[in-house]
């Protein structure tokens, strides 16, 4: 079975999209990240994205892996049990540490 | 396994697919979907536990079970025993198991069976084995009892082992060490016959020559077909004996038709294995046929135990046998003592022919009257000493006749009176010329006595010459008086007397009474233990009383005859004239029938002169007279002849060549031996000066040349007479020395011997020519090849002229090389006339004794070095520094040619081995290996070899000798002896390591296979080595409800006997937590038992349940010291509540139970007293020292941590009691298992995140872990994708104190490292080194192995 990952979709009053995303992100199910993302992206047409990760309890490697190529236009809201990962990853420049 | 319906099978593993695929339609429960709620949880918990349970369920009681009951019991009935009725399943047990099913079918309470006997079909053969079960009702939903659960154990193993292990045991109790082979066989069959399960009938056949011969059987009938008393070779007979010679087992298949006894079964065995007697370094002492258990198998353990029962009874033969041959030995030493008798009888009679022919040609020459006075003399000599030694033949052979009973005797009534006033009348003229009277007073009486003439001539004789031997004033009284019943003769003297000490040991055989003053010294110290056997011999009885310096009074009781005195009285024969004549012998003078001369001396006299006419005419002279001449030709000559024999008289010319004659006077002057012999010198020098210095020179006399014959004879005669009147003591005391019978010696102040006796002579060799003997004395032994014996002589010497009495024992050296031991006494005493101070003493030759003394103490010492042996090797390292010792040895070795290529050697020089030693050495070991059993090799220089039969094959014992030193007939007599008996124990050591490996054997299967639960570390070490159990145990239940029962306990006592104790106390104890669950029910219970079992009482036991999820410990300790917890922030716990007393010591209120919780990565102790009790410490300084230990070691792996504690609790002599011990961990390590399946990550991380909760991690610590090691499986996953089937991938992990330890193991067959295909794979490596303190990653052929450690902060 896959992990448990759902995904949600709003624009904010500001235009940019937000992204939430609920579970947790592995190799097995990456690729929907991946889905998500470029369907945000694609709704934003260019504008920034910001992906919600404070419902995301566990992301690797594979799920960073996503979120890299979008890179330029992509912002991260996070709790801080994530923080390590993402700094170690290098995106902690792109992130919000949510209370 | 998403089909809902088989949910209830999920977590059942290979048993659960199974299961499933069982058509449950067709039977009586239905599609599982359909199962009541209660079945499923049955089913669900029975599948989910790793302990054996089956359940039977429902009208046809449909039978499920659980992995651990398929490999445990089901055996070949897997799968098909899924879903069919219970009674279909264990049909052939069914008429044990129904009606206990039944009754908890019908009455819903469970039962409970220890250790029952099931006869299993489930390997192709009905099988013996034994179950410890409970059977326990289920429930349907409504309530009522459909079902039941069965919880099982299975105890074959434990009850075969135990069984076997009594049965080697008791033939290992043999207490008695050596017997007779027929003994050990019918011992070992009683033994044998008492296991009839494993043993339904044995038959053991001992070779004889070619056929081999039934000597012993059990568990059939003699005369069986299968029996028969003889095996002939070459015959094709029921047993394969010829086949046997090849050293190997023979399974035989047995044929029904010959009807096989069935033992304890009620069928037949069908098989039987055929064990050759093996014998070291030998063929086979024969077989032993052992039928087997047709319901087991014949598997290594069985085959085992029947090679060690057949091993016990050849280790019994080899003993016997051995035992037996080392007692021909005795009897054969026996033997040549007898022969050495019967010689020694045999020489004594072959004496009195040629004594005959002696005598009687001595006799007619003193008969005729031509012989002339010269002549006669020596004659006379000649006839007395024929006598003397005539009587001591006479004496010897009466003496072996009575030993041997075969003394002949003949009676005739005889008038007592007469006969003894006769033979006492024959001493009357001896006994007058000694100067005392005798006395006769011997009435006739009218009743005769019973005598053998011959023998009571004897008995009078001797009591009549030992009397005057000890008499030397007064007389001799001889009496017979009648008395009521018996006549009563006394002899009586005025003697010196004995001493009341020597009374009790008068008539003792070869006993001499030490007396201060006698005539004589001769004599065997037999004469009165002959006189006493003699009396006895005629019924009579003989008594003795004495007061010393008073006299002796010996008094004879003979019974009257029934008969009437013979006519002749006569009892006078030719013995009578030996005693007078010996007697006569002592008397002084010296003068007895010595045929008196002219002027009436005789003398020996000594010539000395340089001028041969002189010398012939002096001869001549001289001897007209009647004188004994010796002519020498100067005046050393003549020294040397007076000291060899010392004359009456020399006669010397005063210029002689190399010593004149007034140096020889003084010389003689200056020897004790010849200073009062006279001296006349011969001078051609006239003149006063001239005699004075002669007399100053110590000359007598003094006559000038030319000198008539008549002053010549005169002077002599009057110096000879003169010298007789100064000598006479002197001539008495040489006398009495030269008859005694121990050797005698003067020394001078210095330890110069300047006098010996005749005796010293024949003892040493050394006669009175070579005198003096300054030390070093030519008898002392070799410095150089008996140092110690030489520095034994000097330490004599230094006594001998240091004190002024005492003793001494000595090794010396004959003349002729031998070496003999003497026991010397000695004195100083004072010449009165010249104040110098001498030393006189006597030695006899004791090497005899000393030899015997020394073999008897080295026995006794190689005796008990070789009882406290306890093994081979032992008894050799213990025994050869006695063998080395005894023999001043430089060293001694053992080579045991046990087979293989190199020797097995020991020996006193701990740097030596096979290998080192001299090629020489290696040579002269490996040939004396074909020498013959037990026969000293003494024929090379520097050493003493002999071989012996090492059990394990022959063995050559080496002494190597310094230089030179020789090894005598006696050290080969004495080597033989001591090898004997170290070859018989090393027989017997063998049998007891046997013994002892069959123990340790039995002893593991005692303690069980324990599985351990992961996460538990336990210890083990039993205080009598070499047992590998003791009293104390440890034990982990796996308990239904996935918590771990925990035990440990210490019965009383150690060794094998507490080791017995313990393995019932164990079994007992796991079987009641399966059943309770409940630590404080489970020691209650156990109390019950212990009751039951002797020395059971008293152990001390902590039980413990553990929930490995939560750490919680329910516990009750019975009378056991407390437990130890070691927590993560250094302080520690004791868990010292619910206390009861030890186990069986009875109290009315119940145990009481305590729970503790054990807190994250906090450690856990149990111990036995063993491991912290210290004598002269108190039990908590123990607790505190082991406490301190673990909580230093609260961050070491738990093996490690074992080790560590057990090493530095040890006290330096290592434990002196049972230590058992185990550790545990809260919580256990995490062990996953999944396919390379990214669909498994999610379920993995949900696992490790609940573990991470148990192991009391941060939620921060936690994240990362569970990041870092998502990474290593998917990476892992990744590789087992690779090639095609997904692999297995394995999760590790565990806890300490102070960190986490992960590995992650992929078994994918990837065979080469191989470049990352995915960027994000090497950012996943990057992120495990950044959230974790250490990560290694080890690739090899089987696989990659990613270990992640991340330490806690506390």
């Amino acid at each position: 079975m896959n992990a448990a990952l759902t995904f949600a979709t709003s624009r904010r009053p500001s235009g940019d999209i937000l992204l939430s995303a609920v579970g947790e992100i592995d190799m097995s199910n990456a690729a929907t990240l991946a889905a998500a993302l470029a369907d945000a992206h694609r709704d934003a047409s260019g504008g920034p994205v910001t992906l919600d990760l404070t419902g995301v309890e566990y992301i690797d490697s594979a799920g960073l892996a996503v979120l890299y190529p979008h890179v330029a236009t992509l912002r991260l809201v996070a709790t801080d049990l994530l923080a390590p990962v993402l700094t170690v990853a290098g995106l902690d420049d792109l992130t919000t540490i949510a209370d | 396994m998403s089909d809902g319906q088989f949910e209830v099978f999920a977590v059942g593993g290979d048993v659960g697919r199974d299961l499933a695929a069982v058509p449950w339609g067709t039977t009586p429960l239905g599609p599982p979907q359909d199962w009541p709620q209660s079945l499923r949880t049955a089913v669900s918990i029975m599948l989910s536990s790793r302990f054996a349970m089956w359940i039977a369920y429902g009208p046809d009681l449909t039978f499920f079970c659980n992995d651990a009951y398929r490999r445990d019991t089901l055996g070949s009935k897997y799968p098909w025993a899924l879903g069919r009725p219970a009674h279909e399943v264990w049909a052939e047990i069914w008429h044990d198991i129904g009606p206990r099913i039944r009754t908890v079918l019908s009455t819903g309470e469970a039962t409970w069976d220890e250790g029952l006997l099931l006869f299993l079909e489930r390997s192709g053969y009905r099988e013996e084995s034994y179950h410890t079960f409970s059977y326990s009702p289920l429930h349907d939903d409504a309530g009522t009892v459909t079902g039941m659960l069965c919880v099982v154990s299975e105890d074959t193993e434990r009850v075969i082992g135990g069984r076997r292990m009594a049965t080697l045991r008791d033939l290992g109790s043999d207490p008695s060490v050596v017997r007779t082979e027929q003994q050990m066989l019918t011992f070992s069959a009683e033994q044998l016959g008492r296991n009839l399960k494993d043993l339904p009938f044995t038959l053991t056949y001992l070779f004889d020559g070619d056929d081999a011969r039934l000597a012993a059987s059990t568990g059939i009938p003699a005369g069986h077909a299968l029996a028969p008393a003889v095996l002939t070779a070459g015959a094709k007979g029921t047993w394969p004996a010829d086949a046997l010679a090849r050293q190997e087992s023979v399974l035989v298949t047995l044929d029904d038709a010959d009807g096989p006894p069935t033992g304890d079964w009620d069928e037949p065995p069908t098989q039987a294995l055929v064990t050759p007697l093996l014998q070291q370094g030998g063929t086979p002492y024969g077989f032993m046929v052992a039928a087997l258990n047709r319901f087991r198998a014949l598997d290594d353990a069985y085959r085992g135990f029947v090679e060690l029962a057949a091993g016990h009874v050849a280790a019994g033969i080899a003993g016997a046998r051995s035992y037996a041959a080392q007692q021909r030995r005795a009897e054969d030493l026996a033997e040549l003592d007898r022969a050495k008798t019967t010689f020694f009888s045999n020489i004594s009679h072959e004496f009195r022919t040629p004594l005959t022919l002696i005598m009687g040609p001595v006799q007619d020459l003193l008969d005729r009257p031509d012989t002339s006075p010269e002549l006669r003399e020596e004659l006379d000599v000649v006839h007395r000493n024929g006598l003397r030694m005539g009587r001591l033949v006479t004496t010897l052979l009466d003496f072996s006749r009575i030993e041997a009973g075969r003394m002949q005797a003949h009676y005739e009534p005889v008038d007592l009176a007469a006969a003894t006033a006769e033979l006492a009348s024959v001493f009357r003229g001896a006994v007058e010329r000694a100067g005392l009277h005798l006395t006769v007073d011997c009435p006739p009486m009218d009743r005769p006595v019973d005598i053998d003439r011959g023998m009571w001539e004897k008995v009078i004789l001797n009591l009549l010459s030992n009397a005057l031997k000890f008499t030397f004033t007064g007389g001799l009284t001889v009496t017979v008086r009648p008395g009521p019943d018996a006549a009563v003769v006394t002899v009586a003297d005025t003697g010196i007397g004995i001493a009341a000490a020597e009374m009790p040991r008068l008539f003792e055989r070869f006993h001499r009474i030490e007396s201060a003053r006698s005539r004589s010294n001769e004599g065997s110290g037999i004469g009165l233990a002959l006189v006493k056997e003699l009396v006895e011999l005629h019924d009579g009885v003989i008594t003795a009383s004495s007061t010393e310096g008073v006299g002796t009074v010996f008094t004879i009781r003979m019974p009257f005859s029934s008969g009437t005195s013979s006519t002749d009285t006569s009892v006078i024969s030719n013995a009578a004239q030996p005693f007078v004549q010996e007697a006569l012998r002592w008397l002084p003078g010296d003068v007895v029938d010595e045929t008196p001369l002219v002027d009436g001396v005789v003398a020996r006299v000594l010539i000395a002169d340089d001028n041969a006419d002189m010398r012939d005419y002096l001869v001549r002279l001289l001897r007209s007279e009647g004188h004994r001449v010796e002519a020498v030709v100067d005046g050393q000559a003549a020294l040397d002849a007076a000291r060899a024999d010392v004359p009456d008289l020399i006669i010397s010319d005063v210029m002689m060549p190399r010593l004149d004659g007034l140096r020889l006077a003084a010389a003689l002057r200056a020897d004790p031996r010849t200073a009062s012999v006279p001296v006349l010198l011969l001078s051609a020098r006239a003149g006063q000066e001239a005699s004075i210095e002669g007399l100053q020179a110590g000359a007598d006399d003094y006559l000038v040349k030319p000198f008539s014959s008549a002053e010549l004879l005169a002077r002599v005669q009057t110096n000879v007479a003169l010298s007789r009147l100064r000598t006479h003591h002197a001539r008495w005391r040489t006398a009495l020395i030269d008859s005694l019978q121990e050797a005698f010696f003067v020394c001078a102040e210095d330890g110069t011997v300047i006098e010996i006796n005749s005796t010293f002579t024949d003892i040493l060799g050394y006669g009175p020519e070579g005198l003096p003997y300054p030390p070093v004395h030519p008898w002392w032994p070799d410095p150089d090849t008996d140092p110690a014996g030489y520095q034994k002589v000097a330490d004599a010497l230094a006594l001998l002229v240091d004190q002024p009495r005492g003793d001494y024992t000595i090794p010396v050296t004959h003349r002729d090389g031998h070496t003999l031991w003497v026991a010397a006494t000695f004195s100083q005493v004072t010449d009165p006339g010249t104040g110098t101070k001498a030393i006189v003493g006597t030695f006899r030759d004791v090497t005899a004794e000393h030899y015997a003394v020394q073999r008897e103490s080295a026995l006794a010492a190689v005796a008990v070095r070789l009882s406290q042996a306890e093994s081979t090797t032992g008894a050799l390292h213990t025994v050869l520094p006695v063998l080395q010792e005894l023999w001043q040895a430089t060293h001694v070795y053992a080579a045991v040619f046990d087979g293989s290529p190199t020797p097995v050697l020991s020996t006193t020089d701990t740097l030596q081995r096979w290998d080192t030693l001299p090629a020489a050495r290696r040579q002269a070991l490996s040939t004396a290996r074909d020498q013959p059993v037990l026969t000293p090799i003494a024929d090379q220089p520097g050493g003493a070899g002999i071989t012996l039969e090492h059990p394990d094959g022959a063995m050559v014992l080496w002494i190597e000798l310094a230089e030179n030193r020789p090894f005598t007939e006696h050290d080969q007599t004495l080597l033989a002896l001591l090898a004997g008996h170290l070859n018989q124990s090393l027989h017997r050591l063998r049998q007891i390591d046997q013994q002892r490996e069959t123990a340790l054997a039995l002893q593991r299967a005692i303690l069980g296979p324990a599985q351990l639960p992961d996460g538990f570390a336990v210890r083990y070490a039993p205080a009598t080595q070499p047992l590998k159990v003791g009293g104390d145990w440890y034990d982990t239940v796996a308990l239904p409800d996935e918590r771990i029962g925990l035990v440990v306990g210490d019965c009383v006592g150690h060794g094998l006997q507490a080791a017995t104790v313990m393995g019932q106390l164990r079994s007992a104890c796991r079987a009641l937590l399966l059943q309770n669950t409940d630590p404080a029910q489970t020691l209650t219970a156990l109390d019950s038992f212990a009751a039951q079992i002797p020395g059971a009482m008293c152990a001390t036991v902590f039980c413990g349940v553990l929930d490995p999820v939560t750490g919680e410990l329910a516990y009750s300790t019975a009378g056991h010291p407390p437990a130890v917890v070691a927590l993560v922030d250094g302080t520690t716990d004791l868990l010292d509540e619910g206390r009861g007393r030890p186990l069986g010591v009875r109290g009315d209120v119940s145990r009481p139970e305590a729970r503790y919780t054990m807190p994250p990565r906090a450690t856990l102790l149990l111990y036995t007293d063993g491991l912290v009790e210290r004598r002269r410490q108190s039990l908590n300084a123990g607790i505190d020292r082991v406490a301190a230990t673990i909580q230093r070691g609260r961050a070491t792996a738990l093996e490690e941590l074992a080790s560590d504690v057990m090493d530095r609790m040890a006290p330096t002599a290592g434990y002196e009691d049972d230590v058992a011990l185990l550790l545990y961990r809260q919580p256990g390590p995490l062990a996953l298992e999944f396919t390379a399946d990214a669909d498994r990550l999610a379920p993995v991380r949900s696992a490790l995140r609940g573990w991470l909760k148990q192991a009391g991690v941060d939620r921060h610590t936690a994240q990362n872990v569970l990041v870092a090691a998502g990474e290593a499986c998917a990476n892992a996953i990744e590789h087992g994708h690779r090639h095609g089937a997904a692999g297995l991938i394995r999760l590790h992990a565990f806890a300490t104190g102070d960190d986490l330890r992960l590995t992650v193991i992929d078994s994918g067959s990837w065979k080469t490292p191989q470049p990352e295909i995915n960027a994000h794979r090497g950012r996943g490596l990057q992120l495990m080194r950044a959230l974790m303190h250490e990560v290694t990653v080890t690739t090899s052929t089987a696989g990659t192995v990613v270990g992640l450690q991340a330490r806690i902060l506390p």
